[in-house]
Order: C-alpha cells, then sequence, then structure tokens
C-alpha cells in the first residue's frame, strides 16, 4: 500500500507543485493548510485571518487538493504558533534583538506539531514547498541547500529536529523557482502565477511596531523615546523607542552627518541606541545560544561556512563549543552588522549542518 | 450518501426536488413580472411553492416571502425591524447570521443585551422576561441550535414577547423536517428557514412574516417579495423549496419516529459499549448529536473518518473552515480541552440503522 504524505498546503505555486510531485512519486498525500494567525486591521478594528491562512491561500489549496482528488483539511494551530513564535517574537524585540520567526515556525510548529499530527491521521511523511533538499548519506538524512539558490530557504530550516528528517519530503527542491512556475504553468495548475508574499506572514503590512503594540500594549505603552549616543556616549540625536530599530539599519535615523551613521547596538535596559560610521559595524566573531546540530559526527573546532542573516552569504568561520549551549564563533573575514537574535546558520559545502540564535 | 452524517451543515436535494429542478430548469425562464404566458408560468410556480411553504408550516401564502437564505432572512428580519434607540434581546449561541449583525445593530445606536443559555443548552425565558425593559422592540432565540440541536421554548418565549407587546423572531433554519411547526400555535412573528436544511437546493430560503407586522425594507429594486428581497425571482428554486416544504411536511411524522428511532439504537450501541462519551445539552431533536468522546484525537479523530468516507462536523459548518472549538459549547462551559473532542453527528431521512451501525463500528475503531 502506498505511503501517505501530509502535504502542508499555502494556496500558493510551490506547495501546489509539491503536492503535484508528492503524487507522481506514487504516494497518497492529504493537503493541510496550518491555520496559524488572525490579524487586527487597526484601522477597520476587524480580524481577518492572517497570509498563510487567508481566504486566498485556503481556497487555493482546496482548489489544487480537489484537482487532484486529495483530500484537503484546515487545522487551527493558533494557540501553538502564540506560544512558540508570537510570544518569542515580543520578547525578542523587547529585548532589543531582531528575531527570525520563521525559523521557530519551521521548527516548533511547520515539524514538531506538523509530525505529530501526521501521526495522529496515520501520515507517514510530511512534505512541504520549501526550496530545500532531503538526502541520504549513509544512513543520515541531511539537509542541503535548494537547487535554485536565489531561492534556497536551508536558512530558515537549521532549527529542526534532526530525527525528523526521515519523515520529511521537499519535493521541489531540485528545481528552481522558474521550473516550478514552468511546471504549475504547464499542468494548468491554479494557482500557477499566484504572487508572491514577502512579508512576514502574521505581521499585516510588515509593520511589525503596530504588531507589538497589538500584542503587548501595556509594554509598548512604556516604551519612549531615547537618547541616540555614538560611540564615546556623546548624545546625537533621539530615538522613537529603541524596538523600531535594528541594529545595521541606517534609514530612519534622523541624524546629519556627513558620512552615514548605522545602528551599532541597542540597548534596552537604558534605553539607548548606539550609533556608528559603517567600519565600526565589522566584527570577526560572536557568540550564539540555542544550538541545534544537524550533523553526527562534528568535532569542535570546526571550520565550517557560517551564515549571520537569511539574505547574506556564509562565510568562513571556525566555530568552537564554549560551554553548554554556548558556540563561539570567529570569521575568517570580518563580518557587517552581526545582529543579536538573528540565526547563525553553519554550512558545509551545500550542506545545512545546523545553527544557534546569536548573543 | 449513507456515510454522511452532517445534515445540519446541509442535507443533499430530495430526488423529487431534484427532477423537478431538472424538468422546470428547461422549460421555465420567463420574468414572473412580464405580461406574456412565459411570466405567468413562472409566476404560477412562484405562487404554488408559496402555497406549499404556507401549508407546511400552517400560516397564510401571504406570510412567506421567499428570500436567498436563512442568513439573508435573519438579516432582513432584524434590520427591517430594530432602529436607532431601540434594545434588542438575543441569545449568545445564535447563529453568526444573528451574532454578526450586532456591531452593525450597535453603530446604528441599537442597544443589545446577550442571553447565555444555561449549562443544557436552554435559553431560560424567565432570563429574557428580566432583560426587557421599555426600549425592548425584538427578541430572537433560534428554535433548535444549530450544533447541540437542544430545542428551545419558543411558545414560552413568545407568549412573553407578545403579554410585553414585543416583536418575536426565530431563527428555525434547523427546525424545518425535525420538528412540527405550527405558525398557529405560540406567538412567533417572524421566523427564518433556509432550503438546504431540508432537502431543497442552496441560495434559498424562507422569511415568514406574520400578518400585519411591519418590516422597513433594507434592499431596495423592483418591489419583488413585498419589496423586502427585491430582484428578479430565483424562481426554480423558489418551487424547488416549496416542493420540499411538501415533501417535509407529508412525511413529517413519520420521518421523526424513524430519526427517533436511528438516534436511540445510536446511543444503545454507545451505552452498550465502552466507549467513554458525553451528550452536550438536554432536550435535543433526536438527529441531532453533540457528543465528546473522551479517548479522541480531536481534529485527527474527524480526518481518519472522512479517510474512510465517512462525515461527521466538528461544531457549524458557517464557523469550522477549521477545528477550534465551538462557540456554542463555549457559551454552555464547557472546558477547551472537551470542546476539542466534542463532534456533531446529524441523521437525515436516508439513513437507514445499519448506516447507523457502520458508523458507531468504526468510531469504535477510531478512538481504540
Amino acid at each position: 500500500m502506498a505511503k501517505t504524505v501530509l502535504v502542508a498546503m499555502s494556496g500558493g505555486v510551490d506547495s501546489s507543485v509539491a503536492l503535484s510531485k508528492v503524487l507522481e512519486m506514487g504516494y497518497e498525500a492529504i493537503g493541510i493548510t496550518m491555520k496559524l494567525w488572525n490579524n487586527k486591521d487597526p484601522k477597520t478594528n476587524t480580524v481577518r485571518p492572517s497570509l498563510c491562512n487567508s481566504a486566498d491561500a485556503i481556497n487555493g489549496a482546496k482548489l489544487i487538493c480537489d484537482r487532484f482528488g486529495v483530500k484537503h483539511y484546515t487545522i487551527d494551530f493558533i494557540d501553538l504558533f502564540k506560544k512558540h513564535v508570537v510570544d518569542d517574537f515580543v520578547s525578542q524585540y523587547m529585548s532589543g534583538k531582531t528575531p527570525n520567526p520563521c525559523v521557530k515556525c519551521n521548527s516548533l510548529i511547520k515539524w514538531d506539531a506538523l509530525i505529530k499530527f501526521s501521526q495522529e491521521i496515520e501520515a507517514d511523511f510530511i512534505a512541504t514547498g520549501h526550496y530545500a533538499q532531503i538526502k541520504k548519506r549513509g544512513d543520515e538524512f541531511i539537509i542541503s541547500k535548494g537547487i535554485d539558490s536565489s531561492k534556497d530557504q536551508s536558512y530558515m530550516l537549521w532549527d529542526i529536529n534532526k530525527k525528523q528528517l526521515s519523515k520529511t519530503l521537499f519535493p521541489i527542491g531540485g528545481m528552481t523557482k522558474q521550473e516550478v512556475r514552468e511546471y504549475a504553468i504547464k499542468n494548468d495548475l491554479e494557482t500557477a502565477n499566484r504572487a508572491e508574499s514577502q512579508d512576514l506572514c502574521f505581521v499585516l503590512g510588515d509593520d511589525y511596531s503596530q504588531f507589538l503594540y497589538e500584542i503587548v500594549p501595556d509594554k509598548m505603552e512604556n516604551i519612549s523615546d531615547g537618547p541616540i549616543v555614538d560611540e564615546e556616549n556623546n548624545k546625537v540625536g533621539i530615538h522613537k523607542g529603541f524596538t523600531s530599530y535594528t541594529v545595521g539599519q541606517r534609514r530612519g535615523l534622523g541624524l546629519s552627518f556627513p558620512e552615514p551613521r548605522y545602528v551599532k547596538k541597542i540597548n534596552p535596559i537604558n534605553n539607548t541606541i548606539v550609533v556608528s560610521k559603517k567600519d565600526a559595524l565589522y566584527s570577526r566573531q560572536c557568540t550564539a545560544h540555542s544550538i541545534n546540530l544537524l550533523k553526527d559526527d562534528l568535532s569542535f573546532p570546526a571550520n565550517i561556512m557560517a551564515q549571520i542573516r537569511y539574505n547574506s552569504k556564509p562565510s568562513s568561520a571556525e566555530i568552537e563549543i564554549k560551554k553548554d549551549d554556548e558556540i563561539k564563533i570567529e570569521f575568517e573575514n570580518p563580518q557587517l552588522a552581526i545582529t543579536p537574535g538573528q540565526s547563525i546558520v553553519f554550512y558545509e559545502d551545500d550542506t545545512l549542518i545546523g545553527g544557534a540564535i546569536i548573543k | 450518501m449513507n456515510k454522511y452524517f452532517d445534515i445540519c451543515a446541509t442535507t443533499p436535494i430530495d430526488a423529487k426536488v431534484l427532477s423537478f429542478l431538472k424538468k422546470e430548469s428547461k422549460n421555465v425562464f420567463g420574468n414572473p413580472s412580464s405580461i406574456h404566458g412565459f411570466g405567468q408560468k413562472s409566476k404560477a410556480i412562484i405562487e404554488r411553492a408559496r402555497i406549499n411553504v404556507a401549508k407546511s408550516i400552517n400560516c397564510s401564502p401571504s406570510e412567506i416571502i421567499f428570500t436567498c437564505g436563512g442568513s439573508i432572512s435573519n438579516n432582513i428580519a432584524l434590520m427591517g425591524v430594530l432602529k436607532k434607540g431601540d434594545h434588542f434581546i438575543t441569545s449568545s449561541y445564535e447563529h453568526p447570521a444573528i451574532l454578526n449583525v450586532i456591531p452593525f445593530l450597535k453603530r446604528i445606536g441599537v442597544s443589545i443585551s446577550l442571553i447565555r443559555p444555561n449549562k443544557d443548552g436552554i435559553v431560560d425565558p424567565t432570563k429574557i422576561k428580566d432583560e426587557i425593559n421599555s426600549k425592548t422592540r425584538l427578541v430572537s432565540i433560534m428554535h433548535i441550535n444549530n450544533e447541540i440541536g437542544t430545542i428551545n421554548p419558543i411558545d414560552e418565549i413568545s407568549s412573553i414577547t407578545k403579554e410585553q407587546g414585543l416583536l418575536f423572531h426565530t431563527d428555525a433554519v434547523q427546525a424545518m423536517g425535525k420538528v412540527i411547526i405550527d405558525m398557529q400555535k405560540g406567538n412567533i412573528d417572524l421566523m427564518s428557514l433556509s432550503g438546504h436544511k431540508f432537502y431543497a437546493p442552496k441560495g434559498i430560503g424562507i422569511l415568514y412574516i406574520k400578518d400585519g407586522t411591519h418590516i422597513e425594507p433594507t434592499l431596495f429594486g423592483g418591489g419583488q417579495e413585498s419589496d423586502l428581497f427585491p430582484g428578479t425571482e430565483n424562481i426554480i428554486n423558489i418551487g424547488a423549496i416549496g416542493l420540499a416544504a411538501k415533501i417535509c411536511h407529508e412525511n413529517l411524522n413519520s420521518h421523526i419516529s424513524k430519526i427517533k428511532e436511528l438516534d436511540d439504537y445510536f446511543i444503545e450501541l454507545l451505552n452498550e459499549s465502552n466507549i467513554e462519551y458525553i451528550i452536550n445539552g438536554l432536550n435535543r431533536v433526536p438527529g441531532v448529536i453533540n457528543l465528546s468522546l473522551l479517548n479522541a484525537k480531536s481534529t485527527a479523530f474527524i480526518i481518519n473518518l472522512d479517510r474512510k468516507g465517512f462525515a461527521i462536523s466538528a461544531g457549524s459548518a458557517c464557523a469550522s473552515g477549521a477545528s477550534k472549538g465551538s462557540h456554542t459549547l463555549r457559551e454552555l462551559g464547557i472546558k477547551s480541552q472537551l470542546m476539542e473532542k466534542s463532534y456533531r453527528i446529524s441523521f437525515g431521512k436516508f439513513h437507514s440503522k445499519k448506516d447507523i451501525k457502520n458508523l458507531f463500528e468504526l468510531i469504535k475503531k477510531s478512538i481504540k
């Protein structure tokens, strides 16, 4: 009897093609759209499902599933998403850090929760439309980058529990985005030309400040203006509340210097933003916590490639475990604006070997 | 069809109604307002349907208007009666087609009292009496709750509203075809019905308006359906709802006995097994069972049944794109852990004892 795959469907072209590929591989499939969040529109005060589970997303998913004779379900994970993703997102910002909520959403919701759910309905695997690949190397399952380097999403997958990789399929990881679109058009999939959203799915209009006001209004009331200082602690301006800034930010500081200034550090304790010239933002090392390693036989210190943000390039570095849950990263070349709260992700060639959160 | 246990969400179309639809869709197309014979034929279908519906609930044909569904009937009733300064009483476990009108009513200056049902799922008439004030204009209480099937004492409630000179509306969408509806009993002024809950097609509904009850139009057009639901009539569907009402009325007593027998059988099977369960709501209509299965695995349970071709529900279809617990159960004070394991099973006229047994066996197997 064919094994059953639970395909996470967002109603977009990637997951639509993922479903079709799963069926081509000879599996039985079940489509699922995870209901993760509802946004409150501050203008109209109405509550609407957020992007990832909008009516468009669900309808698109149902349409594609129906086309293939596959059952589709919308399942509510809002409470879990709040606990694991939203609360973490809020607390990171409140402590002056810049989180990657997609990382937590992947490891704790799309993998932990979805795999648990797949077992309850007696499915054998989960599949998603991520641009990444699962490969078997000996007895070990590994994640490697998607073929399409411009779309590769492996950076967001570092926190997945290694044991879950054997239960995971990435059906489109071996395709480029263009190939996915062409496949969808050729197969006349209704979602072939659906526009992609780059926004955080649960933050309306990407306005995370407004989002923080919605979730923790009391705490945000206490976020006030404060000094912007230079590296010598001279006041050079006034910020609008530290939660509105991120390390490396240049725009919106309201400063007039002949040479641009960038946010170097956010200090929530004394409500201060430190700015500097671009040169001073470069550093060679950082430490990180919440380590997850996806490779069994890694010995330390290890020479790897480390990537400090989603849209940056991996750079050569040496990593060493310092103590329990702290890893030290020493780069060969200085890195611009290593940002606390962001994920630092480790690779060997195209293989994802782990990651951690920058301190 | 015999694996479909979600008739509260919607019913399939009755075979005779389906034949009518097929036949008359070919033949009938004239505009009922036209002077010629084509128009006259269409008009006749509508008026015959009005008579059929009126007979089925024992009222006058002039008291029936056709709409496009139960939700719209509710909207037309509430918005057509209530105006600025009025006070409106309803229950907190009504269908969204009542509850979601409330923000609009508030915006136009209507004050609202929401009555919570008791833990058995019944609205206590004395609570309504307590809320009535000099501004109260309308009370709306559903006849049968769509998620737990409990039957509200609408005769008692409507005698209170009559005594106080108020209007009474009931959303009886779940009642038609499950209990006898007799407009000569009680004091109902306004009542909403929906075709697709009693084997007529979707997109067709009824608003009963007692003779002498005035409703302000809220939709405007060519004056059709007493000015309250304008637009060229949905002739074929109106004919279909009329026929469905007639069939429903003619077979109602035997249908009620049959469903009661199936309901008793299902409960008997549950009792004879070691399945741990709670039925939510007392004084419920046979054939609508809201069941908390203590050892079921939440939403996965429904999916596992669906994968075997059996359809049950996690709550009302109008609220259940996803699987979060129902607002009705929440209003009854049922804990969320239990809500997640609560399912609505509803039987229809096409079910047999064998079908019930098959469903039961699968449930038993699924919660092992």
